[in-house]
């Protein structure tokens, strides 16, 4: 190799290092860290248009990614992050959020009550909520001879080989909880093993466990009956609007994402702007819509689609919770036996 | 021979199909009106567009394929310096050296992610591009190390002895006689670590930094909320690329063998 390509291939290399972006004057920018896609881009638009702050969408996959790279970065990095509530608990505990000055968000009492005084925020101190997910059963009532009222019906043997769960291990050993009567954060460890042996009797019915696009199994006809997330279950009823939808009798779970703010975010100015412009009741609405998840926003309520505003015959549910470390390894090991069973 | 050689080009060909048939689905479904994949409804570009519009996108996949470049080049480097090396020593650590240099494909991507990070927080280094950088070189190294070692394990030594032996310097002799030897499997280890850092999705996630995004890592952020056609899309065009690339790299060694042979009849 000629020595002047060896120069031209330095310079590349070279040039290909000063490409490292040099830290942005963060005065003018927001660092929102969450997953990709939650915002429709009207929004992100609106907001940079309206205030002229830049906004920097970092994303992470899972709850658990997030917390590492928020404790590594010792609550700093990041303006505003929205992930899901028990991740939250831990993010508080471990010191790395900021206490809300509720004076700078006026849009404060937009927050719809249901969701607010929650175990991971007792104080509503911490966090405004972004969106609420109550998994629910979904069927085909073409497919489905049985009319499904409860967790109980998917047990039913007329639907072997039938039914597509979602991958959360908390949830459906949850939902196995509420059907055996139990609270869907049963702590004991004999007690949660006889769910793990219910939750096996489930197993000929079950036709796949998918976490992502679990809704597409009920849609192209491989499953009759699905047990979906709220945004699943929006996408099912777009796609397919004859699907039955169950608010099943035994109770219902759910969860809440939350936005909150970093105690060492490097701009919280920006943050509380960023927070205050989502809690505007179009805003809000907007974004509802575009995830299909309940609307956690009661001044969004009419604008938003019926289908994502809970219904007020909806009050018992329960959140599912962090449990002890012996309760979390009975419901891991259920759920490894469960998908071993399920193959 | 013949019969089973039709029976052998039928079953290759059921293989293939069987391999490429999910590429074939990705590329007819970023044709589809449905965001969903359950059906096809109607024939539409929109995705296209919807691709070509989303700059942040755009702006991961160039950040990927800079990333790509420049890790496969710098691990290039020092992975061939480090396949020579190895050969020569003949110390008594030298096993234990081997199996170090390739410990990076070993350690799972979660404990190698998490562990550049907290190193890096260590070391106060900025995240960012050279974060990312210095994270991919770490397990693209040991792909060309290996194929160098293989290369030279098979060259002939005494090629660059006579060089020494006719007076070049060592580096003389690495570069005039070794290098041009080993190089097929540099380049070959070096495709094999682009393509590596393109996929990379979990030591990406870690080292990146809140204001950089590499395309494997936008995509994968998506799942929670669902993922479009627009990948179908990219998946699409970058498939067209690669082919693209390959085709044109035939045409030129087609052209390239052509002239040659042109060149040996004139000779004649």
């Amino acid at each position: 190799m000629k020595k002047s390509t060896v120069i031209a291939l330095c310079a590349a290399l070279s040039v290909t290092a000063a490409a490292v972006p040099v830290s942005a004057d963060s005065d003018k920018e927001l660092v929102l860290f969450t997953w990709e896609n939650m915002f429709p881009q009207e929004v992100l638009d609106g907001f940079e248009e309206e205030t002229g702050i830049k906004i920097v969408y970092s994303n992470f996959d899972t709850d658990e990614t997030m917390y590492e790279k928020l404790s590594m970065a010792k609550g700093g990095d990041y303006d505003v992050v929205i992930a899901d509530d028990y991740i939250i608990e831990n993010v508080v505990q471990a010191g790395l959020a900021e206490k809300l000055d509720q004076s700078k968000l006026t849009g404060f009492e937009n927050i719809n009550p249901l969701y607010q005084g929650q175990f991971y925020d007792p104080n509503n101190e911490y966090t405004v909520p972004y969106g609420a997910g109550i998994p629910l059963i979904v069927y085909d009532p073409e497919m489905v001879d049985i009319e499904i009222k409860g967790y109980a019906d998917l047990w039913d043997p007329s639907l072997e080989d039938s039914i597509a769960l979602v991958a959360n291990y908390r949830v459906i050993n949850g939902i196995t909880n509420l059907m055996l009567g139990k609270s869907m954060n049963e702590e004991d460890v004999e007690s949660i093993k006889e769910t793990g042996e219910k939750l096996l009797e489930l197993a000929p019915n079950v036709r796949l466990i998918q976490d992502d696009n679990t809704q597409n199994a009920l849609l192209n006809g491989e499953a009759s009956v699905g047990f979906l997330y709220t945004s699943q279950v929006t996408a099912a009823l777009a796609e397919y609007p004859e699907l039955e939808v169950v608010y099943p009798e035994e109770g219902l779970g759910f969860g809440i994402m939350g936005m909150f703010i970093p105690s060492q975010a490097p701009n919280k100015e920006v943050a509380y702007q960023f927070m205050d412009y989502i809690l505007q009741p179009e805003v809000a609405a907007q974004c509802t819509d575009f995830i299909g998840y309940y609307s956690t926003n009661k001044a969004a309520d009419e604008l938003v689609n019926p289908d994502l505003v809970v219904p007020d015959s909806v009050k018992k549910g329960e959140i599912v919770q962090n449990v002890s470390a012996e309760a979390e390894e009975q419901y891991n090991k259920n759920w490894t036996e469960f998908k071993a069973a399920c193959d | 021979m013949k019969k089973n050689s039709k029976l052998s080009s039928l079953y290759m060909g059921i293989i293939f199909f069987l391999m490429y048939m999910p590429v074939a689905v990705v590329i007819i479904f970023s044709f589809n009106e449905s965001k969903l994949p359950v059906r096809f409804t109607g024939f539409s570009l929109k995705w296209y567009q919807e691709l070509l519009g989303d700059s942040a996108m755009i702006e991961a996949l160039g950040n990927s394929l800079i990333l790509g470049v420049a890790s496969c080049l710098v691990s290039a480097v020092i992975g061939t310096l480090g396949a020579v090396g190895l050969s020569r020593i003949h110390w008594k650590t030298k096993s234990a050296l081997e199996y170090v240099s390739i410990l990076p494909l070993m350690i799972p991507e979660i404990i190698l992610g998490m562990v550049l990070m907290a190193f890096f927080y260590l070391l106060n280094i900025p995240f960012g591009m050279l974060t990312l950088l210095l994270g991919h070189t770490v397990f693209c190294v040991p792909y060309i190390l290996m194929e160098v070692k293989a290369r030279l394990a098979g060259m002939d030594p005494s090629l660059e002895e006579a060089a020494r032996d006719l007076g070049a310097g060592s580096f003389r002799a690495f570069w005039d006689i070794t290098l041009p030897l080993i190089m097929p499997a540099v380049v070959s280890g070096s495709l094999l670590a682009f393509a590596m850092s393109m996929d990379d999705v979990v030591i990406s996630i870690f080292v990146n930094g809140p204001r950089i995004s590499t395309l494997p890592v936008k995509v994968y952020t998506q799942l929670k909320t669902g993922v479009t056609p627009e990948i179908n899309a990219l998946c699409t065009l970058m498939l067209v690329f690669t082919l693209g690339v390959l085709a044109v790299y035939s045409l030129a060694v087609w052209l390239l063998k052509r002239k040659n042979r042109l060149f040996s009849i004139k000779e004649k």
